[in-house]
C-alpha cells in the first residue's frame, strides 16, 4: 500500500486519509478483509507470543514470567542442537538445490525431442509426500536391508548404521531434501528463463558477447527475480523443517520444529520453552523474509515495476 | 472544501454511512460465524451412547464383545467403539488434547498402561475405589491394578493384553544344533550364545531387539537396569538411578552391541524391525513381547512353527537373581466429566469380566489380567504363550516408573539410554545426566 509511506505526520495525514469520502469508502471496504486477518492470523499469533511469557502449561493459562521461557530455551541443550541442525541445513539444502535446480532449469529451457516429457519427469520427487519419501528414504538407509548402507558399506565408505549416528543422518536429511525439492526450484526458474524473450540473446551474439557474457550479463540479471523467489520459498521451507527430520530420524534427529513439538505435544513441562522457540521461528522467518525483500531487493508486487 | 465536496458530497456522504453499515454488519456476521464455530466444536453427545476410545480392533474381538453388551442392554444402553490411532503416542495426544479442550463425549477410554498416573492428577479420569474395591483389585495381577493407583484412590481397571511383558524369544531348533540344552540364564550366558550359535548357524544375527530413541528402548534398557539391581525411583518417587548397579545395566546393555551379540542396527530398530528379522529367520534371539508368539505358524508372516522357538525370561546379572519384564498393557477408565457415569461403569464392568476378557484373550491372543485366567484350559490351549510365559507374567512384570510427568521422564530416558547403547556417552555419564534431569522433574510433581 502507497499509503503507509507517507504515515509519519500524525493528525494532517488522518485527516487526508478519512477527511476524504473516497479514501474512506476505500478503507471501509478492505476493513472486512483486515478484521478476518486480524482474526484469524494476528490473534494466534499473538496468543502465542503471550503463551511464551507466561508459566502457562498444556493443561492451564500461567501467571507473567516475563522472558524465563527464552532463556531457559536458549540454555537448553537441545534447542542449540535444534537450531544448529535447522541452520546447516538450510544453509547447505538451499545452496545445492539452487545450482542443481539452476542447472536443470538451463538443460530443460533448451528446446530437444522429448522435453515435455523430461520436464513432467523431473517433477516426480517432487510429487511424493513427504512423509512417504522420508520412510521411503529410512528404509534405504537401514542397516541389514537399506540398499545405501549396503553400498556404502560395500565401497568401504561408511561400515556404522547410518541411522545410529546423528551427522550422518543431518547428511542424509539434506540430501533427501535436495533430491526431493531441487525439482520445484527449477521449475520455478524454468518459469523465469521462459519470460526472458529471445531476442535479447540475438542481439548480444550479434554485438558478440560470449556464452559466459551472455549468461551472466543477460540471464542472470533478468533471472533475479524467479532466483528470489525460489531461494526465498526454500529458505523459509527448510528452515521450519519438520515431517522430513522427526520421520526419516524417528527422533533422533532435531530441528526448531521438532524441539517445539517435544515441548507442546509430548512433553508435560516444557511447554512454556516450547512456546518460546514457536515465537523464535517465527520471528526469525520473519526476518529471513525482510532480508530477502529489503536487502536484496525482492519485488513483491509487479506495481512497484 | 472543495466545490466537489459541496456538490456531490453530502447525499455520498449519507450513502456511505449506510454501506459503512452494511459493511460493518457483514464484518461482525463473519466474525460470529467464525467464533461460533470454534463455539460450538464439541457438544457433548447426550445420546446416551457410551463412547469407548480404542486403538483399531484387529481381531474383531472388540466388536463382538460390545455386540454382546448392546444385545444384553437392548433398549437400554448402547456402546460403540470409536476408533483411536493405533500408535499409541498418537492416540495419547489426540484423547490428551480433547480432554484439554473439556468438550469430549467420550465415556469410557482403553488406557495404556503409562497414563492412568497422568491423566489421574488432571482430574480427567475418575476414581474408582467404590466400583472397584480392593477385593476385586485383588483378582488382578498385583502390577497392573498398582500402575492405576493415584493418592489412595484408583482410576482404571486392567483390561486385556495386560500385563505385556518383555521375554526372550529364542530359536530352539539352533540351539539344539549347537548342542546348547537351556536357554541363557544371565546376560553374560546370552552374549556367548548369541554369538555361538550365529556363526554356527550361519545366520546374520544373534540377539535383536528394540534399541531406538522412543518408549520401547525405554523398556529394554530398564530391564536391564532392574535385573542389575538398580531401579529409577525408589518407593517414595525419590530419584535413585545414579547408582553402581544402574551404571552395570547400562554398561551390559551396550556390551549387547560391542560384544557383537546384536547387530549394531539395534541402535535404531523399533518393534518392527526386529520381529522381522526373527520372523525372518535372520537371529536367533529376540527380545519381544508375548504377541510375537501368535504369529508363528503363520505362514503369511513368518517361515517359523511354533515348536521351533522356545520362551525364557529376561535373563539376569549373576544366577539366581530376580528377573523383570518392563510391563506394558492396556486398561479401562472413566473420563471425568461423562454424565454417564453409572453406564460407563457397568460397561466396564462388563469388558473387564472374567468372561469377557477370556473371550477376548481367545481370539486374540492377549495375555489375561486376571490372575485365575492363567489357569483356565482352554486359554492355555488357544494362547500357548499365557502358559509357557505364565510365571514371568504373574510374578516378574515391573511398571517403568510412571509419574504425572512421566511423559518428559520418558524423554529423558530414551535419549540418555539409547546414547549409552551407542556407546556416544559412558553408561556412568548417562546414570548421572539422568539423576539430575529426573530429579528436576520430580520437583516440579511435588
Amino acid at each position: 500500500m502507497a499509503s503507509a509511506s507517507t504515515g509519519k505526520k500524525g493528525r494532517s495525514w488522518f485527516k487526508e486519509e478519512f477527511g476524504n469520502p473516497e479514501r474512506r469508502t476505500a478503507y471501509y471496504m478492505v476493513l472486512p478483509s483486515l478484521l478476518i486477518i486480524v482474526v484469524v492470523a494476528f490473534f494466534p499469533i499473538l496468543y502465542g507470543v503471550v503463551l511464551s511469557l507466561t508459566d502457562s502449561t498444556i493443561s492451564g493459562f500461567g501467571s507473567f514470567i516475563g522472558i524465563e521461557n527464552y532463556t531457559e530455551m536458549f540454555q537448553d541443550s537441545d534447542f542449540l542442537e535444534g537450531l544448529s541442525n535447522t541452520v546447516i541445513f538450510t544453509v547447505v539444502s538451499v545452496a545445492l538445490e539452487f545450482f542443481i535446480g539452476l542447472g536443470i532449469a538451463l538443460a530443460i529451457n533448451r528446446a530437444f525431442r522429448g522435453r515435455g516429457l523430461v520436464r513432467a519427469a523431473v517433477l516426480v520427487p517432487w510429487a511424493f509426500p513427504t512423509v512417504i519419501a522420508a520412510v521411503m528414504w529410512r528404509l534405504m538407509f537401514q542397516s541389514q536391508v537399506g540398499i545405501i548402507q549396503y553400498v556404502a558399506d560395500s565401497l568401504g565408505i561408511i561400515s556404522d548404521p547410518i541411522l545410529s549416528s546423528r551427522t550422518l543422518l543431518l547428511i542424509g536429511a539434506i540430501l533427501v531434501d535436495v533430491w526431493k525439492t531441487t525439482p520445484f526450484v527449477a521449475l520455478l526458474l524454468l518459469a523465469g528463463l521462459q519470460t526472458i524473450p529471445g531476442e535479447v540473446y540475438e542481439a548480444a551474439r550479434v554485438d558478440g558477447a560470449n556464452v559466459m557474457q551472455r549468461f551472466f550479463r543477460i540471464t542472470m540479471p533478468l533471472l533475479k527475480g524467479a532466483i528470489l523467489v525460489a531461494v526465498l520459498f526454500r529458505t523459509l521451507d527448510a528452515y521450519r523443517v519438520y515431517d522430513l527430520f522427526w520421520v526419516l530420524g524417528n527422533r533422533e534427529l532435531a530441528s526448531l520444529s521438532t524441539y517445539v513439538y517435544e515441548g507442546v505435544r509430548i512433553s508435560q513441562l516444557q511447554f512454556g520453552p516450547g512456546n518460546a522457540a514457536a515465537v523464535f521461528i517465527f520471528v526469525t522467518a520473519f526476518l529471513i523474509a525482510l532480508f530477502f525483500i529489503r536487502v536484496l531487493g525482492m519485488r513483491t508486487s509487479v506495481e512497484e515495476e | 472544501m472543495t466545490e466537489r465536496a459541496e456538490g456531490s458530497g453530502v447525499p455520498a456522504g449519507r450513502k456511505l454511512n449506510r454501506r459503512d453499515f452494511l459493511k460493518m454488519g457483514g464484518a461482525g456476521l463473519a466474525g460470529a460465524a467464525l467464533l461460533g464455530t470454534a463455539g460450538c466444536g464439541g457438544g457433548s453427545g447426550g445420546t446416551g451412547q457410551i463412547i469407548f476410545t480404542m486403538g483399531p480392533d484387529t481381531d474383531g474381538s472388540i466388536a463382538k464383545l460390545i455386540k454382546k453388551f448392546n444385545e444384553q442392554n437392548k433398549g437400554k444402553l448402547e456402546a460403540v467403539h470409536r476408533q483411536m490411532p493405533s500408535s499409541t503416542t498418537q492416540y495419547y495426544d489426540k484423547i490428551r488434547t480433547e480432554f484439554q479442550a473439556g468438550t469430549s463425549d467420550v465415556s469410557v477410554i482403553g488406557t495404556d498402561v503409562i497414563w492412568p498416573k497422568q491423566f489421574a492428577p488432571q482430574n480427567w479420569t475418575m476414581d474408582l475405589s467404590d466400583r472397584f474395591p480392593a477385593s476385586e483389585q485383588q483378582k488382578f495381577i498385583a502390577v497392573t491394578t498398582q500402575v492405576a493407583e493415584y493418592e489412595g484412590g484408583i482410576y482404571s481397571v486392567p483390561w486385556c493384553s495386560c500385563p505385556d511383558a518383555g521375554l526372550l524369544y529364542y530359536r530352539k531348533d539352533l540351539l539344539d544344533d549347537s548342542g546348547i540344552s537351556a536357554p541363557p540364564e544371565t546376560w553374560d550366558e546370552l552374549k556367548e550364545m548369541a554369538v555361538q550359535v550365529s556363526e554356527d548357524a550361519g545366520i546374520q544375527n544373534g540377539f535383536v531387539f528394540q534399541g531406538a530413541n522412543y518408549e520401547g528402548g525405554v523398556c529394554n534398557a530398564l530391564e536391564y537396569i532392574w535385573t542389575h539391581g538398580g531401579d529409577v525411583l525408589d518407593e517414595n518417587d525419590n530419584v535413585v538411578i545414579d547408582s553402581p548397579e544402574a551404571t552395570a545395566g547400562l554398561a551390559t546393555y551396550n556390551s549387547m552391541l560391542t560384544s557383537g551379540a546384536a547387530p549394531e542396527a539395534v541402535a535404531n530398530w523399533t518393534e518392527t524391525e526386529s520381529l522381522a528379522n526373527f520372523y525372518n529367520g535372520d537371529s536367533v534371539f529376540i527380545r519381544y513381547w508375548p504377541s510375537a508368539y501368535g504369529g508363528l505358524g503363520d505362514t503369511t508372516q513368518t517361515k517359523l512353527k511354533p515348536d521351533q522357538v522356545g520362551i525364557a525370561p529376561i535373563p539376569v546379572d549373576k544366577p539366581g537373581n530376580p528377573t523383570f519384564s518392563c510391563l506394558g498393557g492396556w486398561e479401562m477408565s472413566i473420563y471425568a466429566n461423562t454424565d454417564i457415569e453409572e453406564d460407563a461403569w457397568k460397561f466396564i464392568a462388563f469388558m473387564t469380566s472374567e468372561e469377557s476378557i477370556k473371550e477376548r484373550v481367545i481370539i486374540g491372543g492377549y495375555d489375561p489380567s486376571r490372575k485365575a485366567l492363567y489357569e483356565d484350559k482352554e486359554i492355555a490351549e488357544a494362547t500357548p504363550v499365557v502358559k509357557l510365559a505364565k510365571d514371568v507374567l504373574l510374578k516378574n512384570v515391573k511398571s517403568r516408573p510412571v509419574t504425572e510427568y512421566y511423559g518428559d521422564t520418558s524423554l529423558e530416558m530414551a535419549e540418555q539410554f539409547n546414547s549409552a547403547l551407542k556407546g556416544d556417552i559412558s553408561p556412568e555419564k548417562a546414570v548421572k545426566t539422568l539423576q539430575k534431569s529426573l530429579s528436576q522433574i520430580m520437583e516440579e510433581s511435588k
